[in-house]
């Protein structure tokens, strides 16, 4: 087995065919739906940067809205580089913000910690992972309800590491129509956002989730983006059984730890069950493309 | 049509990007490719595999079937037809229901207004992405058929993927090898400025062309399918294994290119593998992988 087999770089070499691709992919994509213009959410990080900056070389930047929709909590930095990528793009923004449906929901809730059912996990935490999840879907709501008010399509802006994960909310952040980013790991996102020419303030921050004060995607997975997605192209690029990673030189624990969680999210990757009663069920045998014709 | 004076042949590649499911609105493209590729002084025109279709058809193939041999054909009447006006070929893929209701990933060959060949893909990918068998019936072999003097094979996408293909293909006699296909762009490499799919399908094509001494044509498609791009890289590979011409990744054109049949003649001298190839010995020894295997 060739042990010197690693995440592929995206270089400057080739960069131009990738970029092309995923222009293509869009531009496709949304003639096929029969619009000309994606409208996506715009966090202030890399990934949705990448989004926007494809979006506009393939759609050029009168067919890009963004919307910045920032809580209470969210970091000024984040808005001010989500604003960095609008003007550098020259492209129309909404900013909304969302603290007071947030706020108005959870206000109704005095003890929350004793409210949820998830005991195992303190309520401090629960009610944050629950506020998360909830400023996810409101996004997620507000964006569906401008691409119906502005004949646009949802750009996604989900990575293939968070997407693997089950870093993300379900019917939140990881909802959209189509996502040019999702077969991208995130060290290979860093690569890509190089040659897009987005803002090196942008590049260098931590990766967060930007939820509440302080938040940290490595810290709360546990370990980097740099580990995972080597371990994760060996498991789900190569196929490679976790025992082989393992045996690859990379850390046990991490492996398992990777393993478990990719197939624990399992759940997010896909569309609700639907129980067969029929002869020819959606999705199960009832078989055609979404760009059916 | 084909001087065979000059032994030359001008090719159009037709590296399209079929509408899914409109068998319609893609044999009005065709006919417009045609058309020009003839203006161009094209002598042959090749379209990739299924494209007339569109590629990951699942439960429309069973929409899309036409029964070249009976009534139904009078679908690609207009092809036909501009073929006859035109005095061309045309080398394009659809789907074939044959009479007892059998479905396969086809191509025909149309040349001055008749149906003079229809290949049946034999190896239908059924692994990872693809699921052609789950639709598809396989074909039964890899024939050689005469146009206008040349003798040409037509081998389908995963067919080329199987070296006893082209291998039947030119010990039955073939000149020009051509490979239509629906190939997806997946894998990157860095310092490399195309898909691994694609690097890996020129160095087949290569193989192919030098070893068995004969041209080969590759058309494959573009376009996207439900987030599936195709890679284009169409091409033309003489038989001394070099990239004749070649086209763009991932974008929809047509190039013309002129085949020099002289090239055979001298890489064949030069290089008699074919004339030493030992049949007898091939089959000897496939009766016996066969008959060893019974027992395995």
């Amino acid at each position: 087995m060739n042990h010197k087999i690693e995440l592929p770089k995206i270089d400057e070499l080739n960069f131009p065919l990738i970029h092309k691709h995923l222009c293509n992919f869009i531009k496709s994509e949304v003639f096929k739906a029969g619009l000309k213009r994606v409208v996506l959410g715009l966090s202030g990080g890399i990934d949705s940067a990448a989004s926007c900056f494809l979006a506009v070389s393939a759609l050029g930047k009168d067919n890009v809205t963004a919307l910045i929709m920032p809580y209470e909590s969210s970091s000024k930095s984040s808005m001010d580089d989500a604003l960095k990528v609008v003007n550098m793009l020259g492209i129309k923004y909404y900013v909304s913000d969302i603290s007071n449906q947030i706020n108005e929901y959870f206000k109704i809730e005095t003890d929350e910690a004793e409210k949820s059912e998830n005991t195992y996990i303190t309520g401090d935490i629960v009610l944050k992972l629950r506020k998360g999840n909830k400023m996810a879907r409101e996004r997620m709501s507000i964006l569906y309800d401008y691409s119906y008010k502005l004949n646009s399509l949802v750009l996604g802006t989900s990575n293939k590491s968070e997407l693997l994960l089950g870093y993300g909310t379900l019917y939140g952040d990881t909802a959209s129509a189509l996502n040019p980013i999702g077969d991208i790991y995130k060290t290979q996102i860093y690569q890509l956002a190089e040659h897009l020419g987005i803002p090196k303030t942008i590049i260098n921050k931590p990766p967060s989730a930007d939820l509440w004060e302080g938040q940290s995607d490595e810290s709360e997975l546990g370990f980097t983006y740099k580990t995972a997605d080597d371990i994760m192209y060996l498991l789900i690029d190569k196929m490679y059984k976790p025992e082989v990673v393992i045996s690859l030189g990379f850390e046990e624990n991490i492996v398992n730890n990777i393993y478990e969680r990719i197939k624990k999210s399992q759940y997010k990757r896909r569309m609700p069950l639907i129980a067969k009663v029929s002869e020819r069920t959606i999705n199960i045998d009832f078989r055609y493309l979404r760009d059916w014709t | 049509m084909i001087n065979k004076g000059n032994s030359t042949i001008n090719v159009c590649l037709a590296q399209a990007d079929p509408k899914t499911g409109d068998l319609e609105k893609n044999i009005e493209s065709h006919i417009e490719i045609i058309s020009s590729a003839k203006k161009q002084g094209a002598e042959i025109v090749i379209f990739p595999e299924l494209s007339l279709t569109g590629y990951f058809l699942k439960d429309s193939v069973y929409d899309l079937g036409v029964d070249i041999n009976s009534d139904e054909s009078a679908v690609f009447e207009p092809i036909y037809k501009v073929s006859g006006e035109l005095n061309i070929a045309v080398i394009a893929g659809f789907v074939e229901k044959d009479a007892d209701f059998n479905f396969y990933n086809s191509t025909f060959c149309v040349s001055n207004g008749k149906l003079i060949n229809v290949h049946r893909k034999v190896y239908l990918p059924t692994y990872g992405m693809f699921e052609e068998l789950r639709y598809f019936k396989q074909g039964e072999g890899f024939g050689v058929f005469d146009l206008n003097g040349v003798k040409i094979s037509v081998l389908t996408c995963e067919d080329a993927w199987h070296l006893s293909s082209s291998y039947i293909a030119v010990n039955k006699g073939a000149h020009i090898i051509i490979i239509n296909s629906a190939s997806p762009a997946r894998g990157i490499t860095a310092g490399l400025n195309k898909f691994n799919s694609a690097n890996m399908w020129e160095e087949l094509l290569s193989v192919i062309a030098f070893y068995y001494k004969c041209y080969v044509i590759y058309v494959n498609r573009v376009g996207f399918e439900d987030g599936i791009g195709f890679s284009g890289g169409s091409c033309v590979i003489s038989p001394s294994g070099n990239i004749e011409s070649k086209m763009d990744y991932i974008e929809a054109g047509e190039i013309i290119s002129e085949l020099n049949l002289n090239l055979l003649n001298n890489e064949r001298f030069k290089t008699p593998i074919l004339r030493d190839e030992n049949l007898n010995l091939t089959l000897k020894e496939l009766e016996s992988i066969i008959y060893n295997n019974k027992f395995k």
